[in-house]
């Protein structure tokens, strides 16, 4: 497998990648950020990069790894959902439909003017 | 015992994700979400055998402990994708404000209809915004942070799922704008499932994370009274 040759480089580039996200978490407590620290770490990292000081290399095998298998931290998190059991069987229909109308109406706003400023300046 | 359990969790949890993950990319269908799967797959287990939240959190913690620096990784299709931003910032920026907009409005106005109360309106408030920052801004605006936190991940599923759907009915194909529409109502999720469409559409969601969640945090304290009485 060529995933197990490559896991310490793998290994060692996610340790750099935390590095940047301890930063990051620790910059928001400096400077009373109102931003959460791996957003802040992201912004960090990508200062570097376009920085030149971090190489897309350095970084591309271990990054890509993560962002390849990025929905599965998510699964754990949304088994946290069960803590809310009761107040999802006496409202959860309600709430649910609450929460779909307005992700639909974020998600169509967004994608709608997003797509129609785009095409009017790239044409 | 207890480590016997962690392991389990950790097996079936990873176990869920492989298998749904592979349905997912066969048939390429919104609702075969692979974090919807799994999520429905592991609560009905421990359901099943009687384990609890809390038998499962150590596994949770140990699994989700990569969480940060993934995030942090989004740099990297941000990074790749920078010309994007720089000769799209306008699109970018206006249409990540007014999806913000839009969507808490529908959301306090949709549950004031509903006769939801104060509190829980509050704390529905901020809940397309990535976990840590809007806990945050339901405490400050006087919400529940537990419900806002349960609130952003229903989101994220929901969003995730939805979203995609329904940009594809209303013929929004430019990825750059699926991505910062994914990213804008379902944070991270909403990012992860862009991902899964391509690069481009992550990068976008990741940026879109980042200007929903401080455009959210700074707007909250003078945009949510506007809907609530």
């Amino acid at each position: 497998m060529a995933m197990l040759k490559q896991l310490p480089k793998i290994a060692f580039q996610i340790l750099l990648l935390w590095l940047v996200y301890r930063c990051g978490t620790y910059l928001v407590v400096l400077l009373h950020l109102a931003l959460p620290g791996n957003v802040a770490g992201m912004l960090l990292m990508f200062a570097l990069l376009a920085a030149g000081v971090v190489k897309p290399a350095q970084i591309e095998a271990g990054g890509g790894f993560l962002l390849k298998h990025f929905v599965f931290f998510f699964i754990p998190i949304s088994v946290g959902l069960m803590a809310f059991g009761p107040l999802m069987r006496q409202s959860g229909l309600t709430l649910l439909t609450i929460i779909m109308v307005s992700a639909g109406v974020g998600v169509l706003v967004t994608g709608l003017t997003v797509q129609l400023l785009h095409g009017r300046s790239s044409r | 015992m207890k480590l016997l359990l962690f392991a389990g969790y950790l097996l079936v949890t990873v176990g869920a994700y492989l298998i749904t993950r592979r349905i997912f990319l066969h048939f390429r269908y919104p609702l075969l979400n692979p974090v919807f799967l799994s999520t429905v797959a592991i609560i009905a287990l421990l359901q099943a055998t009687g384990g609890t939240l809390a038998d499962y959190q150590p596994a949770k913690d140990a699994m989700t402990f990569l969480l940060g620096p993934a995030t942090v990784a989004l740099a990297l299709p941000l990074y790749h994708n920078r010309g994007v931003l720089r000769k799209q910032a306008l699109p970018v920026f206006a249409g990540v404000v007014a999806g913000s907009l839009a969507t808490i409005a529908a959301v306090l106005l949709a549950g004031r209809v509903a006769g939801l109360g104060r509190g829980v309106l509050i704390s529905l408030g901020p809940k397309s915004v990535t976990v840590p920052i809007a806990v945050e801004i339901s405490r400050i605006a006087g919400g529940e942070p537990t419900l806002t936190a349960a609130f952003v991940v229903a989101t994220g599923m929901i969003g995730s799922i939805l979203g995609p759907m329904l940009l594809s009915a209303a013929r929004v194909k430019n990825p750059v704008a699926r991505g910062l529409a994914l990213g804008t109502v379902s944070h991270g999720q909403g990012t992860a499932v862009a991902l899964m469409e391509g690069e481009t559409a992550g990068a976008m969601g990741g940026v879109a994370m980042a200007i929903a969640a401080v455009c959210t945090a700074l707007i909250a304290p003078y945009y949510f009274p506007l809907f609530l009485r």
